[in-house]
């Protein structure tokens, strides 16, 4: 065990405290704090532009191979990169969905075609991805996916129909991937296959979800004969599970970071507050503000136990995985109440009309959405216990 | 950057954790209630044998010259098996302050070498703790006056028993005289070490919380996967699940907290403070509620003395007070965050105090 970076590691801060520094200026100051969780619908062509800055420095998909475009950053240097570029204020990246999940997926279960195709575009910013999971009857049932995939010989391409919802930022993709049902007779995860679609075409529309924010960050996504290129299946018909379950795999990974730096700056803007308004004095809310540090130190010890790569040597790790959307989504929802308590009064009162939300109160009312999104709460604990601590299994009613 | 263990001190942990399962059983530990000190200096040698009272001894003085970090997964295995033993506070609580003095003090330096040895064994006292644990079968004791510390002789003292909630808990009041004889340290020196003393102590106690409230938990899922009710077992309800599912986590989660503490111990000691009561806080946290989840899964079986899970939830009632309440340690979390000074940004999380 050893905790601490080496001199080279800290010679690589430097270097992205100094070109964030130097490029976090002009037209993207304002872009400083922005666009986290809550916030993902400000600033959205300041953010792509962003997007594309990082890309001209070699700042995006840093975890990512060479060969792929990538830096080829050790876990260290993504921890660091992470932390800086949190210190600095850098807005939320509008392509974590391409660089986290889209592209990693791609890379380990992709054709070469496809990955000469979408990972540049990635690399670039230019193109931006969305995730395609769930549906209005598959949200804690994932599995059971209604929209279907046909292939149709004559056009040589995957026809789609049906619908996805609570997708992220669709209005600002360029790209989705879908699971979808090849197999029109199978049940549950067989039979599924996952598409790598263009969203710009006939057959897709896109309509957003008001959240009780009053802001659209979710969106319905209906297809109505979508097509899909032959070659834009990811593996065979009837793998779709397989890649989708190997790509959750990456959503506990690195992104996790990037995350929880986001989370830093919100709990230090509220224990700034605490201070300012005198609340930091009173010893219920210095208790809160403490637990809440403590824990956010929890998971990024966590994840640099995950990411010390021989992960899982105490035996518990597998655990820990299991836990971690519980423990961040409960997290997040406390940092939410403590946010409001420690402004007190002012909490209730708008920034502006209509419906102008501070940066607080817009995050107290998304992180509702945290325990529920991704894995209900109540979900992960079946979970936990089921696979986690070996619990029986509650019988279920066979699927028809 | 590794925040992991060694495969040497995995492979330790595992044959120390064999050893303990085998030999600390409920059975072994009710038995020990019906003898008089409820210690045995039978497995105490065992445990001599095994090298652990020598772990942190310097090799100077016959020991193993290893450190916090090499024995907090051996503190958490003795409080998976609820050892009665006070091996944690004879090998990471006392062995290090004798130490820190050993190279001025003979005294301290042939005490280090019976410790390895096992023909002594060492309580030490603490304010925070106001009793003395274990200090009936001590041989020495470590005993703080203000800013001093004092090492005498068992027979240079009296001891008044108190009973204890947990009837494998040995308590005493002590009574005693010092002299400029028996004083080993004191002024800025004796404050350090007994701050010092603290910490492991802490960290020893959540060490061992941690391993109770696993015990717990696995205990409490074996029973109601067993346990059948209306034609199912009790523990695919929902209700019982997540009980556990929230033990599990606090458990889980306890574990960074804690091998960060006993690595900053062993390498930074005089930075620790944050470290430790951040692991002493969520310890406690984890075999508190692995306590209370877990004799309600049991539902009546778990409020009877036959059964054993009391063994682990009164150790765990006991530690979480011992060497720090929770107040106690959150207290010291908040004055250390919320002061002008705290290094809080996103990139503090492994500096100093982080």
């Amino acid at each position: 065990m050893k905790l601490s970076f080496s001199a080279e590691d800290e010679q690589f801060r430097q270097e992205v405290a100094t070109w964030l520094q130097q490029n976090l200026t002009g037209e993207f100051a304002k872009l400083r704090f922005r666009g986290g969780p809550g916030d993902e619908h400000m600033y959205p062509e300041e953010r792509k532009r962003w997007e594309q800055k990082l890309a001209e420095g070699g700042w995006t998909c840093i975890g990512w191979p060479t060969e792929y475009g990538g830096r080829g950053c050790s876990i260290e240097q993504q921890v660091i990169f992470n932390e800086e570029y949190a210190r600095a204020g850098a807005p939320g990246h509008v392509g974590h969905i391409g660089e986290g999940l889209a592209g990693p997926t791609i890379i380990a279960f992709g054709s070469e075609e496809q990955k000469q195709k979408y990972l540049p575009g990635i690399v670039a910013g230019t193109e931006l991805w969305c995730q395609g999971y769930s549906e209005p009857g598959a949200g804690s049932d994932l599995a059971n996916v209604k929209t279907r995939a046909r292939f149709d010989e004559e056009k040589g391409k995957w026809i789609i129909n049906g619908q996805k919802v609570w997708t992220s930022l669709a209005h600002e993709s360029d790209y989705i991937f879908v699971i979808a049902r090849t197999d029109p007779d199978s049940v549950a995860h067989k039979g599924l296959g996952f598409f790598l679609m263009k969203m710009d075409q006939p057959g897709i529309d896109v309509r957003g979800i008001e959240q009780i924010t009053g802001t659209c960050e979710f969106n319905e996504v209906f297809f109505d004969d979508a097509e899909c290129d032959a070659g834009d299946i990811v593996g065979a018909p009837g793998d779709g599970w397989k890649v989708a379950m190997g790509l959750l795999g990456f959503e506990r990974g690195v992104s996790t970071l990037g995350q929880q730096m986001q989370f830093q700056n919100e709990l230090n803007q509220v224990i700034e507050i605490a201070r300012r308004n005198g609340a930091a004095k009173n010893p219920a809310i210095r208790q809160r503000l403490a637990k809440a540090h403590t824990e956010l130190k929890i998971m990024r010890y966590n994840s640099m136990r995950m990411l010390s790569g021989q992960g899982g040597s105490d035996g518990s790790l597998q655990k820990e995985a299991l836990i971690y959307k519980l423990f961040w989504a409960t997290w997040h929802r406390t940092m939410g109440e403590l946010a409001m308590d420690v402004l007190g009064p002012e909490s209730q009162v708008l920034e502006g009309g209509p419906y102008e939300l501070s940066r607080l109160q817009a995050m107290y009312l998304f992180v509702r959405s945290d325990t529920i999104y991704g894995g209900t709460n109540e979900i992960q604990k079946n979970i936990i216990a089921e696979r986690g601590l070996g619990m029986p299994k509650e019988p279920r009613v066979a699927a028809k | 950057m590794d925040f992991t263990f060694t495969e040497d001190q995995l492979l330790f942990r595992d044959s120390v954790k064999d050893f303990l399962q085998g030999e600390v059983t409920a059975e072994t530990v009710r038995n020990l209630w019906d003898t008089e000190s409820g210690r045995s200096d039978a497995l105490w040698q065992q445990m001599v044998e095994l090298g652990l009272t020598a772990m942190l001894v310097p090799e100077a003085y016959g020991g193993l010259g290893m450190n916090e970090l090499d024995f907090v997964l051996l503190a958490v295995e003795s409080g998976r098996v609820a050892l009665p033993e006070p091996l944690v506070e004879t090998a990471m609580v006392a062995t290090p302050l004798l130490a820190s003095l050993a190279q001025k003090d003979p005294r301290c330096a042939s005490l280090l070498e019976k410790i390895a040895t096992g023909e002594a064994r060492v309580a030490v006292q603490h304010s925070v703790n106001a009793l003395v644990a274990d200090a009936h079968i001590a041989d020495w004791l470590l005993l703080p006056q203000g800013d001093q510390i004092h090492l005498l002789a068992r027979d240079q003292v009296s001891l008044i028993a108190q009973d204890s909630v947990d009837p494998s808990r040995k308590l005493f009041d002590v009574e005693w005289q010092g002299s400029d004889e028996t004083c080993l340290a004191r002024g800025a020196e004796g404050v350090a070490l007994l701050a010092a003393t603290l910490n492991r102590g802490a960290l020893g106690a959540a060490a061992q919380l941690v391993g109770l409230a696993e015990a717990m938990v696995q205990i409490s899922v074996q029973y109601t996967t067993d346990r059948q009710q209306f034609g199912k077992a009790i523990g695919t309800n929902q209700a019982l699940k997540h009980h556990m599912a929230d033990c599990a986590v606090k458990s889980e989660f306890a574990k960074a907290p804690l091998y960060r503490a006993a690595y900053t111990l062993a390498t930074r000691p005089e930075h620790a403070d944050f470290a430790v009561s951040h692991a002493k806080v969520v310890a406690g946290e984890a075999a508190l509620l692995a306590a209370k989840n877990s004799i309600q899964s049991h539902g009546a079986m778990g409020y009877t003395w036959e059964c054993d899970l009391h063994i682990w939830m009164k150790r765990a009632w006991a530690l979480d007070k011992f060497w720090g309440h929770a107040g106690f340690h959150k207290n010291r979390l908040h004055h250390w965050l919320l002061k002008p000074t705290a290094k809080i940004g996103a990139d503090k999380t492994f500096g100093e105090q982080g």
